[in-house]
């Protein structure tokens, strides 16, 4: 009988499925045997005066062996479920892993060229080259999702605590969607406080965030729109604010922006593409950081996404 | 940086180039290796002041270099970088907890950006 195999391994076995200590198949086992246990009782407290011994027996064994079937059915049902979920997140982990090692080839080969071998290029070919890089970076932009939503999974995230300059990362990120703006015709503004502190955080990952957020607020955005990132910083922390006048977030999709795969209607029919990854891979890692991520949106008005990180 | 001796041991061939090239271009003096076992032999002889580690090699995995490494007085002190794009929270606990100075995710990184970390643990 598998729950009497239950080696109170609690903890570890549901880390290892990506559970709750309280939804672990041992934990679930343990409740189930308490409460078959109950409905013994009860059933020998209501009808133990009353029926002759015999019947109470095969009374009691009827409960007792059907909660019992019940109960095996669901756990390893839920355990089964989890177990597959587990070796989807693996594959995909591996499978991205494998993909990361070429594509870095890529981009440090083209970084090499442009460092090293530039000289003497035409603008077709230098523009060429861009392309390559531009088409790496989108390659490898969505490994790396696919790779942190596998993490996630797996309890695996890991944030760095390192001091890092905010400012410089949000003007790299927004030097980077330079050219999406260009395409949709779309300005990208940035206000920032004087003497602004360093933050605590993972610079890179922050970077894929903020990326995440400013190219969203440019790709919703509507044409000839413009897209306002603001830092502001209080007594503990920094908060930083990326305001568009895009098509916003119809108010029933509001609660469903953070989950994983979850697109908007209106995001999908904008011919925009998404996976549906970036805002639920964005809360988990400002989570882990220690701050916070939230917004407000109007649909047809635009949003205004925010990120506090605390302050070193 | 001019003259500061570093270890690659990094077995794809590819990315070993590039790390070459950029870290000579600082006027280092650079040494690679392509598996765990000769990276070691290489450490022992060359004695760098900082090893760039690989953790999936052949022959010896990045971890188990980090352990003899630490295990022996002649090399201990030398800085291990780790270089992997193993990312993943068990595997960087596990790494920083041998004794790694730091590590990088490979494919975060431009190799500019690595150049300046190494530049950073070779002045602490």
């Amino acid at each position: 009988m598998s729950w009497l195999k239950n080696d109170l391994n609690l903890k570890r076995d549901a880390g290892y499925l990506g559970l709750s200590v309280w939804q672990s198949p041992g934990t679930l086992y343990l409740v189930w045997g308490f409460l078959i246990a109950f409905l013994a009782v009860i059933v020998f407290w209501v009808a133990g005066d009353s029926v002759d011994p015999f019947r109470l027996a095969i009374t009691e064994f009827l409960v007792i062996s059907s909660m019992l079937a019940i109960g095996n059915i669901l756990i390893n049902t839920i355990d089964k479920l989890a177990r597959v979920n587990r070796s989807k997140s693996e594959f995909v982990s591996i499978i991205s892993h494998q993909l990361k090692t070429p594509l870095t080839g890529v981009s440090w080969q083209v970084e090499l060229f442009n460092t090293k071998y530039k000289e003497g290029l035409n603008e077709k070919q230098k523009e060429i080259l861009k392309n390559i890089e531009l088409s790496n970076a989108v390659i490898s932009r969505m490994v790396n999702d696919l790779l942190d939503v596998a993490r996630i999974d797996q309890n695996n995230l890991f944030t760095k605590k390192e001091e890092i300059d905010i400012v410089s990362v949000i003007r790299k990120v927004i030097e980077k969607n330079e050219v999406l703006g260009k395409d949709n015709n779309v300005k990208i503004k940035f206000l920032v406080d004087d003497n602004m502190p360093k933050i605590i955080g993972d610079e890179k990952k922050t970077e894929v965030v903020l990326d995440n957020l400013i190219s969203n607020a440019v790709k919703y955005n509507k044409k000839g729109g413009e897209v306002s990132i603001k830092v502001r910083k209080d007594v503990s922390k920094a908060t930083i604010s990326i305001r568009d006048n895009g098509i916003g977030i119809p108010k029933e999709d509001q609660e469903m922006i953070f989950d994983k795969f979850f697109r908007s209607d209106n995001a999908a029919t904008q011919e925009v593409s998404g996976t549906g990854l970036g805002l639920f891979i964005a809360k988990n890692i400002i989570e882990r950081s220690g701050g916070k991520i939230w917004f407000h949106s109007t649909e047809g008005e635009g949003s205004v996404f925010f990120v506090a990180l605390p302050l070193v | 940086m001019e003259n500061k001796k570093i270890l690659i041991i990094e077995d794809d061939a590819n990315l070993r180039g590039v790390l070459k090239e950029f870290f000579e271009e600082e006027k280092m003096i650079v040494k690679t290796a392509s598996d765990g076992e000769s990276g070691l032999i290489k450490l022992r002889e060359f004695l760098p002041d900082v090893v760039l580690l690989d953790i999936i090699l052949p022959k010896k995995d990045g971890y188990e270099i980090i352990k003899e490494i630490k295990s022996d007085e002649k090399i201990k002190d030398i800085p291990v970088i780790l270089l992997t794009n193993l990312g993943g929270l068990n595997d960087i606990e596990k790494a920083l907890a041998l004794g790694a100075t730091t590590y990088l995710v490979k494919g975060d990184y431009q190799v500019k950006e690595i150049v300046e970390k190494v530049k950073e643990v070779l002045e602490v």
